[in-house]
């Protein structure tokens, strides 16, 4: 059996599952964002009501909102409170940071555990060896929340083996973009993907974590990575961090293989209006963007702030350009703080925002008029997903994000690498 | 509990490939009564859509119908639209598992949209799996769910289906 089928099989009692079988399995965590929970706690208030067996599974992350900016917002978090409250479950308040940077930071996703949630990025928990995918509301309200079970379809198998080394001015990042052009978007539904190869193996757990969050725009129902010695490190990093439960596959044959060398990859742009936009950066440079910003499922890892200060520091952004910087948790504003970064990016001219979702649909922040365009580290680019229908969003790198945010328009991050820095 | 329809016959509607469930509920109406996002649903891929869309009508959509975010809601939001149900070249798995746990009855039909055209009269089994278009007379057969899906659907939905089978959880082994 592979990673899926042994934890699926372990969840749901049986001595083996195969792609296929229909099994109902007990799930580790619930988590759920202050637009979900709202949605879903209505649903099982009026349809289930009963007391929840396992109220700690359940988490709720209010992401899309640090501070709510109506009065209709304001009151959507504090039924969401009032229900987290009054059902005993954990809730992580505004200004803790995005739904899944959370989670995984405190210890909440864990090698082997059954991880489902409404946000359909769920699957980058595959990251720490978890299963993880998101579910609908009535699974959770229905399923999950009275009796600590979901019903799963045992997926099929797709191994995604990654070789060669990235070229300076090309990031992790940019390969995750490329993946999405290269087995295009809703290429394989319903499948298992598992990164693997040498490039894949040679990445630090928050590089690896820019992988399964593509599933969702692959079609895939979840993806991960085996955990080996640098997951157990992270993992054991963690308050709460445990292996105990840490699965691998046996190895077996896998008969659907997409091998890729991303040895000679440019720099990656997805452009409007879908995430299969890939293009290499040079067939975008020179548009005129007057936003920029680090943060989303794409973004607000440390690694991003690192990247942006090779590019920032002791440089000013354009001055047509608002720079938005989102720490995907407080931990990583923490470490920032700590390397001098959270200076270094403000003196830049960029400006730092709470810890959470960032521009992410606009719940808070973000909206953009006719005409405007950002480029980010966000994971969605539809068009109207950011204010105006007529607005346009560039998903790249921290680095292609920093250096458009110097020139004011989409710019190639090999320059300023190679370049160097003066004052580094 | 009412008949288990299984076949449906109507109007069909067709939409384009890889539409995200955005479309069908925008962020900005999730908090909406249902009455007032039933008027908006798909509005931006064909604006007679809600304002025209009659009871029993058929949805015949593109591949990766509904990606992009879980939410039941756009299921729901499709469901009270009153269509009979909905077809899909490929259905985008978080909005498979939605219809059947909403009790929206569905078909996949890996080339339903080039077999009509907006405004065709077509005819859709559940059960057999059967895809008919009785504008043009070309037919499909294709497998249908998986029985659990298909028992789900008869009890009215997942959570009707826990409320009504104390052993729903073993239902998946048969």
């Amino acid at each position: 059996m592979n990673l899926v089928e042994k934890i699926l099989a372990r969840a749901s009692g049986r001595e083996s599952v195969s792609a296929g079988d229909v099994v109902v399995a007990e799930v580790d965590r619930l988590v759920m964002h202050d637009l979900s929970a709202y949605l879903t706690g209505k649903v099982y208030d009026e349809r289930v009501g009963v007391d929840l067996p396992y109220p700690d599974r359940v988490v709720t992350v209010f992401d899309h909102h640090f501070s709510p900016p109506t009065e209709h917002q304001a009151d959507v978090l504090n039924r969401n409170r009032e229900w987290a409250r009054r059902r005993g479950t954990q809730l992580f308040d505004c200004g803790s940071g995005n739904i899944h940077n959370v989670l995984v930071q405190h210890g909440l996703a864990l090698p082997g555990q059954i991880v489902v949630g409404s946000d359909s990025h769920t699957p980058v928990h595959g990251a720490v060896g978890a299963l993880a995918v998101a579910l609908g509301n009535d699974s959770h309200a229905g399923t999950v929340m009275p009796f600590g079970k979901a019903w799963f379809r045992v997926p099929e198998l797709i191994q995604i083996e990654l070789t060669g080394e990235l070229r300076p001015g090309t990031t992790p990042r940019d390969v995750a973009l490329w993946l999405v052009k290269e087995l295009g978007e809703g290429s394989v539904i319903y499948k298992a993907l598992e990164f693997t190869g040498p490039f894949i193996k040679g990445l630090d757990f928050w590089d690896r974590w820019l992988f399964p969050v593509l599933c969702v725009d692959l079609g895939a129902k979840c993806g991960y990575i085996e955990p080996d010695e640098v997951t157990r490190a992270f993992v054991e990093s963690l308050p709460n961090g445990s292996v105990d439960r840490l699965v691998n596959g046996d190895g077996d044959p896998v008969e659907d293989v997409r091998r890729f060398d991303v040895g000679d990859l440019p720099p990656q742009v997805a452009a409007p209006p879908t995430v299969g936009n890939v293009h290499p950066v040079d067939d975008v440079v020179g548009t005129p963007v007057q936003w920029a910003e680090l943060g989303g499922h794409g973004g607000g890892r440390l690694e991003d702030f690192i990247l942006a200060a090779k590019v920032l520091r002791g440089r000013r952004i354009h001055p047509d350009v608002k720079l938005n910087l989102v720490p995907g948790n407080r931990e990583v504003f923490r470490q920032a703080l700590e390397l001098g970064i959270v200076a270094d990016l403000h003196e830049a001219g960029g400006t730092w925002f709470p810890p959470s979702t960032g521009s992410n649909q606009t719940a808070n922040m973000g909206a953009m008029s006719a005409g405007e365009a950002m480029i980010s580290t966000h994971s969605r680019n539809f068009p109207g997903r950011n204010g105006s229908t007529e607005a346009s969003m560039y998903l790249a790198s921290a680095l292609t994000v920093a250096a458009s945010a110097v020139a004011g328009r989409i710019a190639d991050p090999r320059r300023y690498v190679s370049e160097g820095n003066p004052h580094e | 509990m009412s008949e288990f329809v299984t076949r449906f016959e109507g109007r069909c509607w067709t939409f384009g490939a890889n539409i995200p469930t955005d479309a069908l509920v925008k962020s900005a109406y999730v908090f909406d009564p249902m009455e007032e996002i039933v008027k908006h649903v798909l509005e931006d891929h064909n604006p007679r859509f809600p304002l025209e869309v009659q009871p029993g009508d058929i949805v015949v959509a593109g591949h990766h119908f509904g990606q992009s975010s879980g939410r039941a809601i756009a299921a729901k939001a499709l469901k009270a639209t009153g269509i009979g149900c909905v077809v899909s070249n490929a259905f985008s798995r978080t909005f498979y598992r939605n219809v059947f746990e909403i009790g929206l009855p569905s078909l996949e039909v890996p080339d339903a949209t080039d077999l009509v055209d907006d405004g065709d009269h077509v005819v859709v089994d559940i059960a057999e799996g059967l895809f008919r278009n009785e504008t043009r007379g070309v037919e499909r057969r294709v497998p249908s769910a998986s029985p659990f899906l298909l028992r789900m659907l008869e009890a009215g939905g997942l959570i009707a289906l826990t409320q009504s089978d104390p052993n729903w959880a073993e239902a998946a082994r048969a």
